[in-house]
Parts: structure tokens; C-alpha cells; sequence
């Protein structure tokens, strides 16, 4: 076993100069695999290499990046498109964020490789709204990247073109899901699209396009540099590699923390973390951004960070955000808080999403003001069971599995909230 | 129509695959949902329509795929060969219940004042599918109401289900776009935008398709319940297009309400706002009531219509064949052109015939999409049935001929379609002045003019058997006429065969 805590991602961190093209390249094996694919690499070596990985997407998904490259037509002629899904919005999420801020030229040189491999000339980075910091960091890195001869025409002299822009939208949730964020870099409302076609076939443009996590990117310059078996010395057989987690709650460390995967949850929350602030104790853990269902301490115990432990408690890695939560949290709150942003964030498409999400946070209106009945805490879980799997993005899903959780976890404390009056210190 | 090309060009390859233990072939790349529509399997759907792309909104349309996970929605789903779906199934039925329980969440459900009941989905499948215990016991959404979003249109955004029709039928068929979805969530509201209106002649296509009420149509609303009328296939009159339409009336009040489209090659589901307002001059007070001739002492009177028939008989064998003359309107049925040439050109002899058109028609004008500048239903069968005779064919204007054709006895086949005609007013007011004519017409407008001193009532085109020729030589079928709104009201094959009847006995 090598190092235990291995940088693959945030290689920069803490350098002077951190984000500069100068710091990448002399300190972090910068542009050299990009080098090396231009070089001699075919597209089709450039796709095993990272196939072999087992590399996954790290938006939340999780699905298998090499495949999902693969699936972009060969032979078809005519424009293909890269582009690097830096929405991050689930809520608890700021890895990407992180991520730009501090090693932005891997990002650019995994695009530029990823590019190459599916055949696409035009790249973009799709950026939340919010991250107006962030952006000027990518901006000045593309900039960076061009001048160096990185970015443009007949790089390196191999005669692959690659130009990279950088847009945002309007800052909204869906369009982090990848035909929602095609729909809004088309100029069009920002909302995700009937598949099939997916869009590898059919995407930005109705041409093949591949949408990939900023972070899920920023993994391949390392993967092209060192091989897939090296990369696959961390993590788990399924899940390879390490995973840049944004820990929040009421910890003495809170913050942003890469480790490799299949890591033990009581080491993050207590090393990287800093263990709990005085005082409190653990009272839940939302593992994996908002959407991810909560899990009690007692699910916590023995927890690895790896796709494969979530899934086995009914849960998922999601986008790596670890929410702590503490005994002093209100669950009917949070669960409001919660229901309130997808509601907010529904696109309004599909009914069951539309009205669903709209219905759940009208009955914790009802919770949190106590006009409710208290079957209708029960009903919280029927109408999200009905919402699950049947629209065309996964909100809906999104927003029915934390649901169903927490009523199934915590239904007590939300009955005797319900059933306490008045008393909420929200009113 | 862009879809049934679009379904022509399919390659001929064909797939089977199996719909409720039904073997379907089906073309390659036909979607489940078409291939149920179009071998008569009903999956419940707000969203999809056949003359419309995919939307995939609704999430109504759920069926079960064996082998496969989840439900799929049958509108974007592909047929493949060997492939078992089924929408029979207690899950599929139990999604369908919730799919419509998620529809009715912030719906107003003020059917007792929505001109949609009766022919509204959600009732449809609130009978079909639907939970007949609503969970939903929370106040709902609000919405603005009705909204003036067109000279035809009134917008109800909180009956509104968001299923997208309307905004897909603004890009794609009329490709206008003035509608969108705004807003998100439970919050979205279908509008025009700021600076749009919905003016073109297709706005009550938008109420065809609204599967809800919030489009109603500001010529229907509040004027009948929709299950008192009832309804007849027809062609619409409207123009030379010729459009398949239904007609909708009260045949026991005589009096008819609304025309609507009909699927078919000539139209495919749409029709103009202009065709949709042929059914008015069909009403009672529009109408001409009874034949009228003079007495003896030259003034007008209400008589039968043997005493029509029989004083026109007099007339005509009072002038010379050559002093007769004939003006016809092009929207009248073949089969009426026929007898009526049949009696009184190769009978009779006459060969003073001339067309009754509108004289400030712009036949070439054409909006794209249906109507035509050519305002008359059945051009093409007039000239085909004066060529029959032996009579030039050419379409023309004939009324300033006709004036100074010196004409002493002239029977006219008005125009039915009054408000196509703007000079139809004046053209009664000079064609007044000739010596004898007897104006055979459904408008109460003839009437008014006191110089004619004979009048037939006829039936409307609602009201009669017969063809109408489009454009292209297309045959329309006038099949299923309603009782005439006017007792004494006939078709021209039953004028002409009494005035025919009473000439050969007279002799």
C-alpha cells in the first residue's frame, strides 16, 4: 500500500500560485499528459486506458467514465461537443468549486484529453451562476492554456484542434443534469430533455456530446500519466481512485478533503473533519449531497466512502457531499429545507415531479405551522414512493428518496413535532 | 402534416412486437404509442398528439416493458421486434391512478363552469383510472384566470395541466411561438410573452388540443353544455381546401354551435378560425324561411313551395330560351350542378351561364398552411360540371357579362357563405334591377331586398347530401346532413327536379 492519503485531484493545493499554469505545470506533472496522448495516443488507447481505470463519474452517478465515452459514435462526420459540468449545486456539494479554485489547469488538460479521445474539437465549461470567483479563475486558466498552446489549433503539433469557452446559466439546479444543461448552453430555459437520444448520439446541437463532472475530469491527466493500475491501488475494486469530499456540519474541520475511496466514515469525520464541536453529538448523516438518503449513527457504523457500502445501506456516494447532522438539528426543518429546494428546483416538466415536490412542501408547510393532519406525515412517503421513477431526469427521484427516508427513520420526531404545538423557532 | 410525411418516408421494413398479448406489425422506428393509436389499443396520454412532436411531459402513458425495470412512456418508446408490452398490468394501472392524482393536485376542479366538461381528459380518465379517494387535502396553487391571450382565446392557466400541446402547436405548426411555459415547478404558468399575441387563424386549434379547459374558445363559451349537441361529419365551405370538419348542433332547437376539424390527408387535425365560423349563417334567424312570389298585382308573398315552383314554371315559358340566363356560386355540391344543368342547359337550352364570384377574390393567396384565397368550396366542380355540358370551364366572375347579357329571366344560385362575400350586398342590389330573378339562397339576406320577386330557401351545406371538389380534384363527402333548420328549406336536385317535375307536365 502506497501513501495512505494520495493527491490525485488537489495536487496544487496549498502551493504559492496555486492555480497558475506555471505552479501546474512545473509542480504537478502539468500538460505532460497531454503530451503523451498528442504524442502517439490513438483514441482508441486513450478510452481503454481509462475503461481500465474503472474511473467513475464523480457528479453523482457514478456511471463508468471510459463507457460513457465509448458510446459516442465513431464514424459519424461533423461536429462533436466536450463539456465539463461544473454546475455544482446539490446542496452540501462544493467540490468542484474547490477544485477550480485550486487546480484548474487539470481540469482543462483532462478536457483536452477527453476530447481527443471522442473526437470533439469544441469544448465548454458549464459553470454554476454563483461561483462568479470561481469563474474568473477558469477564465484566466483558459486564457492561460491558450496562450501556452494548450488550447487552439493543431495543439502541440499533432494537428488536433481543441478550443475551449466557458458559459454559465442563470444558477439553477437541474441544469447540473446533462440535457438540462445542453438545453441551457442552447440558449434555451434550462430544462432536461426526452431520452432517448441520449446525448452521446444526440446532444448539444443534436450532435454527439459527452457531459462530464468537473472532478471526473481533473482525474484523467493522472490516469493517462500513471496507468490505470496505479490509479487503482486506491479505492475499492469498484469504486478505483480517490474522491474529493465537501464535509459540512458541526465539525471543528469542516471543508473539502480527498481521500481515496472506500475510506472509513469515522476517519473523515474525525481526522480530516476534526471530530464533532463540543457539545454535540452525531444524530444523522446525509452522505451524499441533499438527494442521498439520510442515514441513522447506527447505519454510520463500520461506513465506507465507496459506491458500493451506500448502495448496500440504501443510500448513495452521490456527489461526495458528507452533511453532518448534529443533535441539536430539528429533522422536520431540515426535511423542509430540504423539500423546499427541489420544489424550488423542479423544472415543472413531468406532473409527478411538478406536483409531487410542490405537494410535499405544501404538507411540511402544513408540519412546520402544525395545520396538518397527521396522516399526512405518513402520506409524505406515499406520494413520494408515486413520484419515484417516472419522469425524464432523476429531481424527482431526488427529492422522494431523502423523503422517504427520513419519514421511515424519523417519524417519531416528526409526529411529536407536529403533534407539540407551537414552539418552532422558525416562527 | 410534417408527421405524415414524415411517416411515409419510413423504410418499408417492418417489425412485430406485442401489445396486451396482440401481435402488432408495425414499420421500423414506429413508436408503441403509434402503433397503439393506430391499430385501436388506447394508452391513456395528455401530452402526445399525433400531429405534434414528442414532449414526453405527462408521464401518463406509462406501460410495462417485460424485462425492463422501470415504466416506460409509450410516446417515446420504440417498437423492437419480439418486444411484450402491456399497459393491463395492476402496476401499470396503479401508475396510471397516480399519474392522475399528480394531475388533479393544484387543478381548480370547477367542472360545473367549464365549457370542457364533457369532452375534458381528466374526466375521461378520472372515470377510467382514477383514485376515487384524493389524498390531497392541502390548499392549492393559484393561478391567474381568464387571461385574453387572442381575439378567439381565453386562458385559464390554473385548469392548465402543463402539458406542452399549445406551445408545441405555436412552434410547429403555425410557427409563431408566441407561447411559453414560465416559471418552474409547481409555479409554472403557460403565457405568451411579453410582446406576443396568438393572432394568427389557427387559435382554435388551440382549444382542439388543449386536453383540459384552460383554452376555451370565446365563439363557444357559455353557449351549450357539450353533451346536448350533437355532431355530423361534413366539409367545411370555407375555402377551396376543403377541410374534413365536424359539425356540432341542437338539432330539436335547430340551431348549430360550433365546426371542428376532423383527422384526415386534406387537413390532418387543424383548421382555420375562418372555417370554423361557417356554421352561424346556418341558424334560424340567418336563414331564409319560405319561398316568396308575387300575386297577380305584382306584390310579394309567403307561398309554398309548389306555388314557387310553379310560378318560376311561368316565367320560363313566358321569355324566350335565349332571354335566360343562369348565375351560379361556386359552393354548391356536384350533384346539385349536375341536375341543375342537366334541366336547364341540356333540357332547356340555355346557354347564358355565368359564375357568381366574389368579384375582389385573390384565388392565388395562400397562408401556408390551409386557407386559400379561393373562398368557395366546390370551384373545381363547377368548372368540371360546365364542361360536362359543353360550357367554358374557365373560373371567372361573370356578373358584369351577366348585366350586360340583356337577360330577361335569371335564376341565381346565391353564394351560402355570406361573410366571404363583402359584395354580395351590392351585387343583390344590382342584380335586383334586372327584369325577372328568382334567387335560390339560404340567407334572409335575399329577402331584404324588396326588388326580388322570387325566392327559394335552400339547405345549407350542413343539411345536404352531396360532393364538394378541393383544390387538388379531392373528393369531400357531405354524407350525414342534419334536419334543415328551415321547414321549407330543400337542396337544389330537390328544386330542380319539381321545377323539371311541373315543366314536363305543364307541357
Amino acid at each position: 500500500m502506497s501513501e495512505a492519503k494520495p493527491k490525485i485531484i488537489l495536487r496544487t493545493e496549498g502551493l504559492p500560485d496555486q492555480r497558475s499554469i506555471k505552479t501546474y505545470v512545473d509542480k504537478a506533472e502539468g500538460y505532460t499528459a497531454v503530451r503523451k496522448v498528442l504524442g502517439g495516443l490513438s483514441r482508441e488507447q486513450v478510452i481503454e486506458e481509462v475503461k481500465q481505470s474503472g474511473l467513475r463519474g464523480r457528479g453523482g452517478a457514478g456511471f463508468l467514465t471510459g463507457l460513457k465515452w465509448s458510446f459516442v459514435p465513431k464514424d459519424m462526420p461533423g461536429p462533436k461537443y466536450l463539456i465539463c459540468n461544473n454546475d455544482e449545486s446539490e446542496p452540501g456539494t462544493f467540490k468542484d468549486r474547490y477544485i477550480c479554485a485550486v487546480n484548474p489547469h487539470q481540469v482543462i488538460e483532462g478536457m483536452i484529453i477527453a476530447a481527443y479521445a471522442i473526437g470533439a474539437n469544441k469544448g465548454y465549461i458549464y459553470t454554476r451562476w454563483e461561483f462568479q470567483e470561481e469563474i474568473g479563475y477558469l477564465e484566466t486558466a483558459i486564457k492561460e492554456a491558450y496562450e501556452a498552446g494548450f488550447l487552439g489549433k493543431n495543439l502541440l503539433g499533432s494537428g488536433f484542434d481543441f478550443e475551449l469557452d466557458h458559459y454559465s446559466g442563470a444558477g439553477a439546479y437541474i441544469c447540473g443534469e446533462e440535457t438540462g444543461l445542453i438545453s441551457s448552453l442552447e440558449g434555451k430555459k434550462g430544462q432536461p430533455k426526452v431520452k432517448p437520444p441520449f446525448p452521446a448520439v444526440s446532444g448539444y446541437l443534436g450532435r454527439p456530446t459527452i457531459v462530464n463532472n468537473t472532478e471526473t475530469l481533473a482525474n484523467v491527466p493522472w490516469i493517462i500519466n500513471h496507468g490505470p493500475k496505479a490509479f487503482r491501488q486506491w479505492g475499492t475494486e469498484k469504486s478505483p481512485g480517490t474522491k474529493v469530499f465537501s464535509i459540512s456540519g458541526a465539525l471543528n474541520k469542516p471543508g473539502v478533503y480527498e481521500v481515496p475511496l472506500g475510506y472509513p466514515f469515522e476517519s473523515l469525520l474525525n481526522d480530516e473533519g476534526g471530530g464533532m464541536q463540543a457539545g454535540r453529538s452525531l444524530k444523522a448523516l446525509i452522505p451524499g449531497g441533499a438527494s442521498a438518503p439520510v442515514l441513522t449513527p447506527t447505519e454510520c457504523e463500520g461506513l465506507t466512502m465507496d459506491y458500493e457500502a451506500m448502495a448496500q445501506r440504501g443510500t448513495m456516494l452521490g456527489s461526495g457531499a458528507v452533511i453532518i447532522i448534529d443533535d441539536r438539528q430539528s429533522i422536520a426543518e431540515l426535511l423542509k429545507v430540504t423539500i423546499d429546494f427541489f420544489a424550488h428546483e423542479s423544472c415543472g416538466q413531468c406532473t409527478p415531479c411538478r406536483e409531487g415536490t410542490g405537494w410535499l412542501n405544501n404538507i411540511m408547510d402544513g408540519i412546520l405551522d402544525r395545520s396538518a393532519k397527521p396522516d399526512n406525515i405518513e402520506r409524505l412517503r406515499t406520494v413520494s414512493r408515486n413520484m419515484g421513477g417516472k419522469t425524464i431526469c432523476a429531481l424527482s427521484d431526488a427529492c422522494a428518496m431523502p423523503v422517504m427516508a427520513f419519514v421511515q427513520k424519523f417519524s417519531d420526531e416528526l409526529h411529536a413535532y407536529l403533534a407539540a404545538g407551537s414552539g418552532s423557532h422558525r416562527q | 402534416m410534417s408527421q405524415e410525411s414524415q411517416v411515409t418516408q419510413l423504410p418499408k421494413e417492418t417489425i412485430t412486437f406485442n401489445l396486451n398479448d396482440r401481435d402488432i406489425t408495425v414499420p421500423k422506428g414506429t413508436t408503441v404509442m403509434e402503433a397503439a393509436h393506430r391499430n385501436d389499443v388506447y394508452i391513456p396520454h395528455f401530452c402526445w398528439h399525433p400531429g405534434l412532436s414528442i414532449a414526453g411531459v405527462c408521464r401518463f402513458c406509462l406501460v410495462k416493458v417485460d424485462n425492463r425495470p422501470k415504466l416506460e412512456i409509450a410516446c417515446n418508446l420504440q417498437a423492437t421486434p419480439g418486444m411484450k408490452v402491456s399497459t393491463l398490468l395492476p402496476e401499470v394501472k396503479e401508475a396510471h391512478k397516480w399519474a392522475l392524482e399528480f394531475h388533479l393536485v393544484n387543478h381548480p376542479l370547477d367542472c360545473p363552469i367549464c365549457d370542457q366538461a364533457g369532452e375534458c381528459k381528466l374526466q375521461d380518465f378520472y372515470m377510467e383510472v382514477g383514485k376515487y379517494k384524493s389524498e390531497m387535502d392541502r390548499p392549492k396553487v393559484l393561478k391567474p384566470k381568464a387571461l385574453n391571450v387572442g381575439s378567439e382565446l381565453v386562458l385559464d392557466t390554473e385548469r392548465c395541466i402543463l402539458c406542452d400541446r399549445c406551445v408545441r402547436f405555436e412552434q410547429e405548426v403555425t410557427k409563431t411561438g408566441a407561447l411559453g411555459i414560465f416559471n418552474r415547478g409547481d409555479r409554472a404558468i403557460v403565457g405568451t410573452y411579453p410582446d406576443k399575441k396568438i393572432e394568427h387563424n389557427y387559435q382554435d386549434n388551440l382549444v382542439d388540443i388543449c386536453p383540459v379547459g384552460a383554452f376555451t374558445s370565446r365563439d363557444f363559451r357559455f353557449k351549450q353544455r357539450v353533451w346536448f349537441l350533437k355532431d355530423k361529419p361534413a366539409v367545411c365551405p370555407g375555402c377551396s381546401t376543403g377541410c374534413h370538419v365536424n359539425v356540432y348542433a341542437k338539432p330539436e332547437v335547430r340551431t348549430y354551435f360550433r365546426v371542428k376539424p376532423r383527422e384526415s390527408a386534406v387537413n390532418s387535425h387543424w383548421m382555420c378560425d375562418t372555417g370554423r365560423k361557417t356554421y352561424k349563417h346556418l341558424n334560424q334567424d340567418q336563414r331564409l324561411r319560405f319561398p316568396v312570389a308575387t300575386d297577380t298585382t305584382g306584390k310579394r308573398k309567403r307561398v309554398s313551395t309548389a306555388e314557387a315552383v310553379a310560378s318560376l314554371v311561368a316565367q320560363l315559358r313566358s321569355v324566350a330560351v335565349q332571354d335566360v340566363a343562369l348565375l351560379v356560386s361556386p359552393q354548391y355540391t356536384c350533384e346539385e350542378y349536375a341536375a341543375f344543368f342537366d334541366f336547364f342547359v341540356k333540357k332547356l337550352g340555355v346557354t347564358k351561364v355565368f359564375q357568381w364570384r366574389e368579384p375582389t377574390e385573390k384565388l392565388e393567396e395562400f397562408d401556408g398552411l390551409l386557407y386559400r384565397g379561393d373562398h368557395n368550396p366546390n370551384t373545381f366542380g363547377l368548372s368540371e360540371a360546365l364542361a360536362k355540358v359543353g360550357l367554358p370551364k374557365d373560373v371567372k366572375n361573370g356578373f358584369d357579362d351577366l348585366a350586360r347579357s340583356g337577360a330577361k329571366l335569371v335564376v341565381a344560385l346565391a353564394p351560402e357563405i355570406g361573410f366571404q362575400f363583402p359584395s354580395l350586398e351590392s351585387q343583390f342590389q344590382r342584380l335586383s334591377e334586372l327584369p325577372f330573378v328568382s334567387v335560390w339562397t339560404t340567407s334572409a339576406a335575399a329577402y331584404n331586398v324588396q326588388a326580388f320577386k322570387h325566392l327559394l330557401p335552400l339547405k345549407g351545406f350542413a343539411e345536404k347530401r352531396g360532393s364538394f371538389l378541393n383544390y387538388q380534384g379531392k373528393v369531400g363527402e357531405l354524407a350525414h346532413p342534419f334536419p334543415a333548420a328551415v321547414d321549407d328549406a330543400h337542396d337544389v336536385v330537390e328544386v330542380v327536379t319539381a321545377v323539371a317535375d311541373v315543366w314536363a307536365h305543364a307541357l
